[in-house]
C-alpha cells in the first residue's frame, strides 16, 4: 500500500516514514473507529422517548388495621362535627384503635370545588381539622391532608376552608399541583394503571372523609366514588361506565377508617352546587370501618334506598362490604 | 496501476477520465433516486429498499442518533459514507448527491460564462453560513425536535418529489408540495447564478461532510513549481475550494474538474508527497459565533414545540399514520422525506402544512377527504427509513371480529350535515364503506312523515366508537360535499394513551 503510493508521487527519490505515514491515517481511522463504534452501540435500539413502562407496577396497599374484623358503623348527631367525630369514634374504640405512635396519617377529603363551606360541596373544614388534631393526639408522625380538585386547586382548598382549618390544626395541605404521583394498578375491569397522589400510597393510614352529596349520574355520592380525587389523569373517562368504576375504586382503596360528613346535606344540584336552597342543615356525623355501609347510611340521607344504586351491588358482589348499614352499628 | 509520469499520456489520459466516471456516478445515482421513487409510489419496490437513498445519507443517521438515540433499519449506511468521507473528501456531494446532480446541470447549461465562471468559484467567508445551519439542526435534533429533513438535501428533493411534482398527475396537490418545489426551484435558480450556491453556502450535509473531509489524507494537491497561477482550475471548480490558493478540503466536491482544467499537469489528487506540509485552512467560523448559535438555537426550541398544536395541544385533524410512534418519538424520527406520502395507495398522506404545529411542519398526516386509510396496507411503515411509522400486521388494524390493535382516529358524525338525520333523505354510503365487522357504523331505522306528506323510511347511521379504527373511508364517500357530514378526528388513536377515547381497562399501555 505504501509502495504504491510512493511510486504515484512526483518525487520518487524520497520515500514515505512510517512516523508520517501514520499521522496521515490516523485521524480518519480514529472516525472511522468512532462511527463504528457508535453504529454498534446505537443500530435498532429502542429509541429514547419510550411509552411508560405500565408492566411491572404495585397495586395499593391495604391500609385496614384488621382486615378480617367485620365492619362496624356509629353515627352521632345534633351537637356540631367536631363533638359528633368524637363521640361516633368514641363508639368504635376512639383513635387509637386505628392510629398509632409514629404513623403517617392521610386524610382525603372531598375537597372538588371552588365553593364556600355552607355550600355543602366540599366536607367540612371543622370536621376536617378536629380529626386532624384526634390524629396528632394519638400520636401521628404526620397527618397530611390531600386531594385532586376539579376546580383550581389553590382556590378550592381555601374557599372551601380546608387548607386554613387544616394548617391550623398542625397538618401539610397537598393538591395535584404540590404532591407527587406513583404509577400504581388499580387492577379492575375498567380500571387499569393509574397515577395515585403520593402522599395517599406512602401513609401507613387512610382515612377517607367524604361529603353526602347529590350526584346528577350517581345520585348520590358518598365514599367510594370519592376516591376519584385520589388519582390524577383522565379522570372524565371514568362516567363512561361510573357505577363500575366507583366499585372498582371501592375494592383498590382500602381505607383504615371512613368518616361520613353529614353536617350539611346538598340535597340536589350536585355534585357542584352553589345555592344555599339546596342545602339541608342535618348535623350528623358517621364513623366506619365499612365504605359500603358508609355509602348506603349517606344515601339513605337523600332518601336514596341502596337497591337504586347499582354502584353498591357490584361492590356487594365484590365482596366489599355490607348494604345493610343498620345491621353493623353500635351505639354511641 | 500503471505508473503515470507528470506530463505523461497515461496519467493525463486517467485525469480526464475521472471527470467521465464522475459524470457516469452522478447520473446513475439521479436515475437510481428517480427510478427508487418511481418504484415506491408505484409500489414496484417493497420495504426498506425503497428508501435506501434516504438511508445513505449521513444526516439521517446522525440526526436520529442526536434526536432518539438510536440509528434505525439502513440508516448505518449514512455512518459509512460518513467513514469514508475522512479518507476521500466529500465525494458524495461531487459524486452521489442527486440534488447536488441537478444543481450541476442547471448551472453547466445555464450558468455564469467561463469567463465569469474563475469569479463565481472564488471561495466566499459567507460560505460557512452552512455550518451554522447545521449546528441550528444538530441543536435542535440533540434537544429531541429533529428539523434537519427541512433543509437535508435528500429528504428535500424527496419530499418536492412525493408532496410536488408526483400529485401534478396522482392524488391532487398539496400545499406543502408547492413549498418544497419552491425551495428546489430556488436552489436550482440559484445555481445558475453561482454553481452550487445551496452546497456551498446553505447545504447542512455539504457542512457535516465537510467538517468529516478535513481529516482525508486524499486531496487535491498542488506542485508549487510548475504552477503558473492561470485560474484555469477555478472555471470548472465546483466547491470554490480554492485549488489555486490554500485548498480548502472542507468545501472541496472531489469532483476533480480542476484536474483537467490544469494545462500545467500541476494538480493531482492524492496523498501528501514525503515532506509535503498539510495545512488544512480553519472553517470561517468563529467560537463565539458557533456558541452563540447554539445557545440562542436551544432557547428557540421549546418555543418551537408549544407554537401550534404540536405536542402541548393535540389536534383533532392531526391524523398520523398508521404505526405512527407516540408524538415525541416520532418527531425525534421523522425526517419529512415524504417516503410515506408518495408510498400511500389512495393518496391520504399529505405532507403537513398547519395541522400538527410549526414542529410538524412536513410531516406526514392523513386528509380523509383525499383518499382513506386503506385497511390491508401496512405501505407507509414499510418504507419509513426511520422507523417513525412502525412496520404493522397486516391484521393490526382490520377489525375482523372485534377491534382492532392498532386505530388512527375515531370518526363523528355531524347530524345537523347528515342526510336521514338533518334532511329526512335516505342514504346509507357510511354505513356500506364501514370496512371493519361488526360495523362499527350501525343503521337506526325510524319512520317519519316528510313536509310534503310523503312517508318515508330512513336508516340512520351511528357510530360503535369501540369498533372504530379511524379508516377514513365513511368520510371519504360521503356525498355530503366539501365537509363530509362523518369526520374522522384523532382521538381514539391507539399511539397516545392520552388521547383516548374511552374508559379501557390498561388505557396506557
Amino acid at each position: 500500500m505504501a509502495d504504491r503510493n510512493v511510486t504515484t508521487e512526483p518525487d520518487p527519490d524520497r520515500t514515505l516514514g512510517r512516523r508520517e505515514l501514520l499521522t496521515k491515517w490516523v485521524p480518519p481511522l480514529a472516525a472511522g473507529v468512532l462511527l463504528g463504534g457508535a453504529g454498534l452501540a446505537l443500530h435498532g435500539r429502542e429509541g429514547r422517548h419510550r411509552p411508560p413502562d405500565t408492566r411491572a407496577i404495585a397495586v395499593p396497599p391495604d391500609w385496614r388495621v384488621d382486615p378480617s374484623a367485620s365492619g362496624r358503623l356509629a353515627t352521632a348527631g345534633g351537637q356540631g362535627p367536631e363533638a359528633n367525630l368524637r363521640r361516633a369514634l368514641a363508639a368504635l374504640g376512639g383513635i387509637e384503635a386505628f392510629v398509632r405512635a409514629g404513623e403517617r396519617v392521610a386524610i382525603k377529603p372531598n375537597c372538588g370545588w371552588d365553593r364556600a363551606p355552607e355550600q355543602a360541596a366540599n366536607t367540612n373544614p371543622e370536621l376536617i381539622a378536629e380529626l386532624v388534631r384526634l390524629c396528632l393526639a394519638a400520636g401521628a408522625a404526620k397527618v397530611t391532608v390531600v386531594d385532586s380538585t376539579c376546580h383550581d386547586p389553590e382556590r378550592t382548598f381555601n374557599r372551601s376552608g380546608i387548607a386554613a382549618a387544616a394548617r391550623a390544626a398542625g397538618a401539610d395541605v397537598l393538591h395535584q399541583g404540590t404532591a407527587g404521583t406513583v404509577l400504581l394498578d388499580l387492577d379492575g375491569s375498567e380500571l387499569g394503571p393509574w397515577e395515585v397522589l403520593q402522599p395517599i400510597v406512602e401513609a401507613d393510614r387512610l382515612i377517607n372523609v367524604p361529603i353526602v352529596k347529590h350526584h346528577s349520574l350517581a345520585r348520590a355520592t358518598v365514599a367510594m366514588k370519592n376516591w376519584i380525587g385520589a388519582v390524577v389523569g383522565r379522570r372524565n373517562s371514568m362516567h363512561q361506565r361510573l357505577p363500575q368504576v366507583t366499585a372498582e375504586l371501592g375494592a383498590a382503596f382500602r381505607p383504615t377508617l371512613t368518616v361520613v360528613d353529614a353536617t350539611r346535606v346538598m340535597v340536589d344540584g350536585g355534585p357542584t352546587g352553589g345555592s344555599l336552597d339546596l342545602v339541608r342543615a342535618l348535623d350528623q356525623v358517621a364513623v366506619t370501618t365499612d365504605q359500603v355501609a358508609a355509602d348506603a347510611w349517606g344515601a339513605s340521607l337523600l332518601g336514596v334506598a341502596p337497591r337504586e344504586l347499582p354502584h353498591l351491588q357490584i361492590a356487594a358482589r365484590l365482596g366489599l362490604g355490607n348494604v345493610d348499614w343498620s345491621s353493623l352499628r353500635v351505639e354511641a | 496501476m500503471a505508473q503515470p509520469k507528470p506530463g505523461g499520456g497515461g496519467w493525463k489520459r486517467w485525469r480526464v477520465r475521472t471527470r467521465h466516471w464522475r459524470v457516469l456516478s452522478q447520473s446513475l445515482f439521479l436515475l437510481a433516486f428517480v427510478a427508487l421513487f418511481w418504484g415506491l409510489a408505484s409500489t414496484l419496490f417493497h420495504g426498506k429498499l425503497a428508501s435506501i437513498l434516504l438511508a445513505l445519507d449521513p444526516l439521517t443517521a446522525v440526526g436520529t442518533a442526536l434526536a432518539e438515540w438510536t440509528i434505525p433499519h439502513w440508516a448505518w449506511l449514512g455512518l459509512a459514507v460518513l467513514a469514508l468521507t475522512a479518507v476521500l473528501g466529500r465525494f458524495f456531494c461531487g459524486w452521489l448527491c442527486p440534488l447536488g446532480t441537478l444543481q450541476h446541470l442547471v448551472s453547466s447549461l445555464g450558468g455564469p460564462s467561463r469567463r465569469a465562471r474563475v469569479e463565481a468559484n472564488r471561495y466566499r467567508p459567507w460560505f460557512a453560513l452552512k455550518y451554522l445551519v447545521l449546528t441550528v439542526l444538530l441543536t435542535w435534533a440533540a434537544l429531541g425536535s429533529e428539523h434537519l429533513g427541512w433543509l437535508d438535501p435528500i429528504p428535500l428533493l424527496h419530499r418536492a418529489f412525493a408532496a410536488g411534482i408526483r400529485p401534478l398527475w396522482h392524488g391532487g396537490l398539496m400545499p406543502a408540495g408547492w413549498v418544497s418545489c419552491g425551495l428546489l426551484a430556488a436552489i436550482l435558480l440559484l445555481s445558475a447564478w453561482m454553481p452550487r450556491f445551496y452546497c456551498r453556502a446553505l447545504c447542512p450535509l455539504g457542512a457535516l461532510l465537510g467538517l468529516f473531509a478535513r481529516l482525508a489524507p486524499l486531496r487535491i494537491r498542488r506542485d508549487d513549481d510548475s504552477c503558473t497561477g492561470c485560474k484555469l482550475c477555478l472555471m470548472p471548480c465546483q466547491g470554490a475550494d480554492e485549488p489555486l490558493g490554500e485548498h480548502r478540503v472542507s468545501e472541496c466536491h472531489v469532483c476533480l474538474n480542476c484536474l483537467a482544467g490544469c494545462g500545467e499537469d500541476s494538480l493531482r489528487y492524492g496523498l501528501a508527497a514525503p515532506g509535503q506540509a498539510v495545512t488544512t485552512p480553519a472553517l470561517d467560523v468563529g467560537r463565539r459565533r458557533f456558541l452563540l448559535s447554539v445557545v440562542a438555537t436551544a432557547a428557540i426550541a421549546p418555543v418551537l414545540r408549544v407554537s401550534g398544536s404540536g405536542l402541548a395541544a393535540r389536534s383533532y385533524d392531526a391524523i398520523r399514520p398508521p404505526g405512527a410512534l407516540a408524538e415525541d418519538a416520532f418527531l425525534a424520527r421523522c425526517i419529512t422525506c415524504g417516503a410515506c406520502v408518495a408510498s400511500c395507495p389512495p393518496g391520504a398522506i399529505v405532507s403537513d402544512i398547519g395541522r400538527s404545529g410549526v414542529e410538524g411542519l412536513f410531516t406526514p398526516v392523513l386528509v380523509m377527504r383525499r383518499g382513506w386509510c386503506e385497511p390491508s396496507c401496512t405501505r407507509c411503515g414499510e418504507v419509513c427509513p426511520t422507523g417513525a411509522i412502525t412496520t404493522l400486521d397486516p391484521k393490526a388494524k382490520q377489525a375482523i371480529g372485534g377491534p382492532a390493535e392498532v386505530t388512527i382516529g375515531t370518526a363523528f358524525l355531524d347530524r345537523g350535515r347528515c342526510l336521514p338525520w338533518a334532511m329526512d333523505t335516505p342514504c346509507i354510503v357510511c354505513e356500506e364503506m364501514c370496512p371493519t365487522s361488526p360495523k362499527a357504523i350501525w343503521l337506526d331505522r325510524v319512520e317519519t312523515t316528510r313536509k310534503d306528506g310523503a312517508k318515508v323510511v330512513l336508516q340512520r347511521p351511528c357510530i360503535r366508537p369501540e369498533l372504530c379504527t379511524g379508516c377514513g373511508l365513511c368520510e371519504n364517500r360521503c356525498p355530503v360535499g366539501e365537509q363530509a357530514a362523518i369526520r374522522v378526528s384523532s382521538v381514539g388513536e391507539t399511539r397516545d394513551p392520552a388521547n383516548a377515547l374511552l374508559q379501557r381497562r390498561n388505557a396506557r399501555v
